[in-house]
């Protein structure tokens, strides 16, 4: 059975997650003007690895990526998956930690820390002890609860822009692409597309949809960014650690019954943060599980992950550590998010050429 | 079964949990929600005015709770500590700056406000012209059973006019960082018969207060932010006629870093009253000549201050490259040479035909 509809919603749902947090910051911090040229950078390599990894894998039929690997000999295992599996990790803690601080930093100034990032961990390994298809399932219900209402707040969050912020439109200076802050903007380019390399066998999904779930993400890649350029200027967005937090918090509607919009759009995001953490979840104990300790059930493994998890997330202490583990973080990044769609395409083609011969 | 029955005492567990968003919380009727926010500055130390409605049985009371101390924080901490409920400024609507804090600079209060988000970055921000102990006394002592007056002052279905300036706390906090846009903040004063009366705007450039404006002059800059100035009523020679909507066209041009502003503002208006026997041409020319005065004389009078609130920088930032453009205020604003042209349609007169 096609289920194509299912990744389609679990791929626009994460990203969206992911972008509308640190992507705009990020992105306003690493240019002063024309900040579609960083973006659009950005896109053309999410569908690089995007059709890479598509193509690579449309030569094993009902395999994901560790069967690949694990045929594919010892090494090129240990070579790809190795650096997968910690890179899911770090993923994991820095979006808990992240998020949690964002948490407390935006609305709930009184609570405890260890609360919020329990809260985030129990609730999203909960939801990976089900299973894959139980997230995927959440994601279809919380899509028709949560999505209108994202789509309203960009919408409206068009309300105080001034479109003459939007010049100067050209940027001579391409030295945002060594910026460490447009480094960690591939976070919310590359973050979670490879899950479409682990869900094939469960739920199966034609290319083509997956290749226009992406092509729906385009606008918001580039909305998250321009709404707040657009309102403040980008004099004023890059002194925000949050931009997008800080306009729709601007948004000013009389007939509305509620008077922040801010809460109901930050805690949608982090209802989707929630998908993404427990779907690495998942991915993390699918490799553990398949490579290294096949005997023990996977619902043990997720519990010992997150608990694993959470005992280091307690010790990172404040915000600026954060940032710093995103910058160590980042050159793992890069190295899986190109080296894993590349290398499953090289096998892929190497496949093809022996079914030929 | 036995899977079901755990699966009902993770989730009641789970619970348990969902506690952590009411950390250390306050029932709401522990709370003091003030609507109204006065600041002001005396040597060093800020005095804070918080107004407070408090419901009786079917009106609702004000009062007004008062602090001194070195922050906002720090004040609100202290009046918290001696009132019988928390302070909570989630709902502070509307921010009063007394006038030599305003002069002196707002900055730092504003960038406070913006970091810790207690105020809502939506708040209107006002700046009293009067002593502001008075002010907010009177606010207490006269304040009508309905609600609170400056609140009503502001909203914009209910005391509202076109000369009034509506700015936010995000807009103010824009201003101080932004290379080509300012604010105008309305200033108010205790009224002889009314209770607030509005006597025009303050110019807010970086944060501080540099020049005045009067109401009708904050009616252009109203119409230059795209706020529609319908139902404001223009009083000339001839007569008197209602404004029914504005729409503007602004073309720019840079020739040897000299800034040029073309500016066309048409204005749709509806006769009201007349005096002696003026034709509709009259009275359009008289409209366009008072407005095309007006602008001038404003126009002339910011450019002293360099402070930009009609946001005409914004229509340069094609041609200005961004490294230059953190000096518009201070070399090109100054040459900017404008050429503001009103063009007066009148819609209809009334039930009255034309005078001939």
């Amino acid at each position: 059975m096609d289920k194509s509809l299912y990744v389609v919603i679990m791929y626009i749902l994460t990203h969206i997650g992911l972008i509308l947090f640190l992507y705009p910051g990020n992105i306003i911090d690493s240019s002063s003007q024309g900040h579609w040229i960083p973006i659009v950078i950005g896109i053309i390599v999410h569908f690089i690895i995007l059709f890479l990894l598509l193509t690579g894998l449309d030569r094993f039929p009902h395999q994901d990526i560790i069967t690949i690997y694990l045929r594919a000999g010892k090494l090129v295992t240990f070579l790809f998956l190795f650096p997968t599996l910690l890179y899911f990790f770090m993923a994991n803690i820095i979006t808990v930690r992240a998020y949690s601080e964002v948490v407390t930093i935006v609305f709930l100034s009184n609570t405890p820390l260890w609360a919020i990032m329990a809260l985030l961990l129990i609730l999203s390994c909960y939801l990976a002890t089900k299973g894959v298809e139980a997230i995927f399932r959440t994601g279809i219900l919380l899509f028709l609860f949560l999505f209108p209402l994202i789509c309203f707040i960009l919408v409206v969050a068009f309300q105080n822009v001034d479109w003459h912020y939007v010049y100067p439109l050209w940027n001579d200076d391409f030295s945002f692409l060594t910026d460490s802050s447009y480094l960690r903007s591939f976070f919310a380019i590359g973050g979670v597309f490879l899950f479409i390399g682990f869900v094939r066998p469960i739920i199966p999904y034609k290319r083509k949809k997956v290749l226009l779930a992406a092509v729906a993400l385009i606008p918001i890649f580039i909305i998250s960014v321009y709404i707040p350029v657009l309102t403040f200027g980008q004099a004023t967005a890059s002194t925000f650690l949050f931009p997008f937090v800080m306009t729709v918090d601007a948004i000013n509607l009389t007939w509305l019954m509620f008077d922040r919009l801010t809460m109901f759009f930050l805690l949608s995001i982090v209802i989707f943060i929630l998908l993404f953490i427990s779907l690495v979840l998942w991915m993390s104990v699918r490799i553990i599980n398949k490579c290294l300790l096949p005997t023990i059930k996977p619902s043990y493994l997720v519990i010992a992950v997150s608990l694993i998890i959470y005992i280091i997330c307690l010790w990172i202490p404040n915000w600026s550590d954060v940032e710093q583990l995103f910058k160590w973080n980042t050159s793992l990044r890069f190295y899986v998010i190109f080296g894993v769609p590349i290398s499953i395409w090289i096998l892929g083609v190497k496949a093809r050429k022996e079914d030929e011969s | 079964m036995r899977c079901k029955k755990t699966g009902i005492w993770l989730f009641l567990f789970l619970l348990v949990f969902m506690m952590s968003g009411c950390w250390d919380t306050r029932d709401i009727n522990h709370r003091v929600m003030p609507v109204v926010l006065g600041i002001a500055k005396d040597s060093d130390q800020y005095k804070v005015f918080l107004q407070i409605p408090h419901p009786q049985l079917d009106i609702i009371q004000t009062k007004v709770v008062i602090g001194v101390g070195e922050t906002i924080n720090e004040i609100v901490d202290d009046i918290s500590a001696d009132m019988e409920s928390s302070v909570d400024l989630l709902h502070v609507k509307v921010i009063v700056i007394d006038r030599h804090l305003a002069e002196e600079g707002v900055k730092d209060l504003i960038s406070g406000i913006m970091r810790s988000r207690d105020v809502s970055s939506k708040a209107l921000v006002a700046i009293c012209n009067d002593d502001i102990d008075q002010f907010f006394e009177s606010m207490e002592k006269n304040t009508s059973p309905g609600g609170t007056t400056l609140l009503d002052f502001f909203e914009k279905n209910a005391g509202w006019d076109p000369q009034i300036a509506l700015t936010r706390v995000w807009q103010v906090y824009r201003s101080i960082h932004s290379y080509t846009r300012d604010v105008a903040i309305p200033m108010l004063r205790l009224g002889d018969t009314t209770l607030v009366e509005h006597v025009g705007s303050a110019v807010i450039k970086n944060g501080r207060m540099v020049e005045e404006i009067n109401a009708n002059e904050t009616l252009l800059y109203n119409a230059f932010n795209g706020e529609s100035t319908q139902g404001k009523i223009e009083v000339l020679n001839e007569g008197s006629v209602l404004i029914l909507g504005n729409t503007m066209k602004h073309t720019s041009d840079v020739q040897d870093g000299k800034p040029f502003l073309h500016s066309k503002i048409k204005l749709d208006v509806m006769i009201l009253e007349t005096k002696g026997d003026p034709t509709p041409k009259m009275i359009e020319k008289g409209l366009e000549k008072l407005l095309t005065g007006r602008l001038n004389r404003m126009f002339s009078k910011l450019q002293v201050s360099e402070a930009d609130i009609l946001g005409l920088g914004q229509f340069f930032r094609k041609e200005i490259p961004r490294m230059n453009l953190k000096e518009w205020r201070s070399k090109y604003y100054k040459n900017l040479s404008t050429d503001f042209v009103v063009d007066v349609d009148i819609q209809n007169s009334g039930n009255l035909k034309n005078p001939d």
